[in-house]
């Protein structure tokens, strides 16, 4: 009954999960589209010389923030850089993809990025418990960034504890890669044939996160991952 | 809260969701950047006075309307339903924003509060629930438009007896004609607020330029834009404009009105004419020689408080600075200035609905920014700003004169 779950976790529902990401993310996306023109400018003063491109700028260095909030910019930063460097990672897994050496057993990072990425989560769950934007927060925004934590914390976990053994890393990166090229493949083979050892389930669980967080993003404001260029624009031109 | 009610209300709502409201209300991540940013919040600090906290008031309503997951899971974004108890706290979010527009400079997505506040404003209107004077000015407005071939004479009797004052204030060139109304052909028409303080200044500095200009018969504030009432914003300023397309004027001027300024050159769309503020229009006539000022007039300090309309919303910074500083050599900025200055806590309909208490108590960062600037004059140029600061003057008794950019103007103009 658990190999089923686990299966079903690691196979169909990873599919599910991606399909329902994009189908989500698409509709949220033509809903934006859809709806009329605003009717006037809405760009702040003074005016800025190549706007689309100071858009951009603000859009991935968030220069308002290092003004207003240094210290929230520095792990906004460097939760954003890590969390583009966390899905490079995942993708390098490919054997179709060479970022790092195929020969390397470590991930791009050597783990550093997960580890960035759960201490930036962190500082972002505990300043909701802070006052004043505990004040301003609601259930989802904690429940997101708990869903969060809980996946890089079981990523860490693969990363790290299944290094932790005299011969080295027990599930290997090239087992991983193994798994995803099926994904790819739609070989639905199950990957406890591939991925066996006691950090399985650690994996299993990491996926069922990572899954669920693929599911919830479409309905979260996590979407300002696809709105915020537009946002920017709006500001600037 | 019956049925029929909530459509009218959702119904209204939709009317607001344009493709830039729809990123404002999904795009906020409500990470709290915005929060000490408003001049309410940092003179009161509660909760209800932040961008955020206002804007989640309309926000929540979204996700229960217009979201799956405000459906499916309601209490995830706490999504509430149109009720008597929840328009009354759409309607005191609605109010205790001025527009300003501060929140949105350091908003990492420039989400604009205004425009969340606008559906606020546009559910509160919808509900009946629009403090009763600002609906009244705004009807006053558009009544005066319809009514104008009645009420000619009267207008055109009340600006003749303002002219022997502009003649006063700039004796040798102002002749008979001093305030020329419905000129044909003009350069310049000037459109200015229902009070001779806002005519006589500009006729003075107008007629010392030699310019060839004309009073428009309208009142330049937009009362409907103040009540959220987009249908009422468009025939108020459809007044103006179409005025000056009959009299074939090249420029519409703007008096000192940060609101009538911002609706009529950037919320209107294209005109046959060009949109300028009186501001710019008496800093060209400085550049180009027309008028030449008395330094000596002023005595002490001047600071200037940039309306959050005309300078963050409407870009004119440089100017109101260049004709100071022909005015005197002892301009002091305040700070934080330009586009991260305060507001003044008097926009958004506030001065015009009276409100004083909220006003006096939400601005008293304001009152520390002036106080640090160690200015005998503080200068603006706008209404709403000019009352505003006149009357956290006397409230906080600061000691300083509330003074119009174009008063200080007309009082140092020198005849050659």
């Amino acid at each position: 009954m658990v190999d089923r779950i686990l299966y079903v976790i690691t196979v169909p529902m990873v599919y599910l999960a991606v399909v329902w990401l994009v189908l989500g993310v698409i509709a949220r996306i033509v809903m934006v589209l859809r709806a009329p023109a605003h009717p006037h400018t809405l760009k702040i003063f003074p005016e800025r010389k190549a706007a689309p491109l100071v858009a951009l700028w603000e859009s991935f260095t968030m220069p308002t923030v290092r003004k207003s909030k240094p210290r929230f910019w520095v792990f906004l930063m460097l939760f954003h850089a890590a969390f583009g460097a966390l899905i490079l990672s995942h993708l390098d897994l490919l054997p179709q993809i060479s970022i790092m050496p195929k020969d390397s057993p470590h991930m791009l990072g050597w783990g550093a990025v997960g580890v960035a990425v759960t201490i930036s989560v962190t500082y972002f769950l505990l300043r909701r418990f802070a006052s004043p934007v505990r004040e301003v927060s609601v259930p989802a925004d904690y429940l997101l960034l708990f869903l969060l934590l809980l996946t890089v914390l079981t990523g860490d976990t693969i990363s790290w504890g299944n290094s932790w053994s005299e011969d080295g890393f027990v599930i290997t990166k090239q087992d991983f890669g193994t798994y995803l090229d099926g994904l790819l493949h739609f070989t639905f083979e199950d990957p406890a044939d591939t991925l066996y050892g006691s950090h399985y389930v650690v994996v299993a669980i990491h996926i069922f996160l990572a899954n669920l967080f693929m599911m919830v993003l479409p309905f979260s404001k996590i979407m300002h991952a696809f709105f915020t260029v537009a946002l920017n624009r709006f500001r600037r031109v | 809260m019956d049925d029929k009610k909530k459509q009218e209300l959702l119904d209204a709502f939709s009317e607001k969701l344009t493709n830039a409201v729809r990123l404002y209300m999904d795009g906020c991540t409500r990470c709290g950047t915005c929060i000490d940013s408003c001049h309410a919040y940092q003179s009161m600090p509660e909760t209800r006075y932040t961008p955020v906290g206002r804007a989640q008031v309309v926000r929540r309503l979204f996700d229960r309307y217009f979201k799956l997951s405000g459906r499916i899971a309601p209490g995830m974004n706490e999504a509430v339903e149109f009720t008597d108890e929840w328009m009354q706290q759409v309607l005191d979010a609605a109010y205790s924003c001025t527009g300003c527009r501060r929140c949105m400079t350091v908003c990492p997505f420039g989400i604009d509060t205004q425009q969340i506040q606008g559906i606020a404003k546009h559910l509160v209107n919808t509900a009946g629930m629009t403090p009763v004077v600002l609906n009244m000015l705004a009807d006053m407005s558009i009544a005066k438009a319809e009514t104008i071939e009645d009420t000619r004479e009267n207008f055109e009797q009340g600006v003749k007896n303002l002219e022997a004052e502009v003649i006063e204030k700039w004796k040798s060139e102002a002749g008979e004609d001093a305030i020329p109304i419905g000129a044909q052909d003009a350069n310049v028409l000037y459109v200015a607020l229902a009070g001779k303080h806002s005519i006589i200044p500009a006729a003075a500095v107008m007629n010392a330029a030699k310019e060839k200009w004309s009073l428009s018969y309208f009142e330049a504030v937009n009362f409907g834009a103040f009540a959220g009432n987009p249908a009422k914003t468009k025939v108020i300023a459809r007044r103006i404009i179409d005025e000056a397309t009959r009299l074939n004027v090249k420029e519409v001027a703007i008096c000192e009105c940060g609101t009538a300024y911002r609706v009529m050159k950037y919320m209107t769309g294209d005109h046959p004419f060009k949109v300028v503020s009186v501001v710019e229009l008496f800093a060209r006539y400085v550049k180009e020689g027309r008028i030449k000022l008395d330094k000596s007039k002023i005595e002490g300090g001047v600071t200037y408080h940039d309306p959050c309309q005309m300078a963050r919303n409407g870009g004119i910074y440089d100017e109101p600075r260049y004709l100071l500083e022909q005015l005197t050599d002892n301009f002091v900025e305040m700070t934080p200035t330009r586009e991260d200055n305060w507001c003044c806590g008097g926009g958004g309909g506030l001065v015009a609905m009276g409100e004083k208490d909220f006003r006096m108590k939400s601005s008293s960062v304001k009152v520390d920014q002036v106080k640090a600037t160690g200015a005998k004059v503080l200068c603006t140029a706008c209404e709403n700003c000019h009352t505003q600061l006149s009357d956290l003057n006397e409230h906080y008794d600061v000691g300083v004169k509330v003074e119009f950019l174009s008063e200080l103007l007309a009082d140092a103009l020198v005849s050659e």
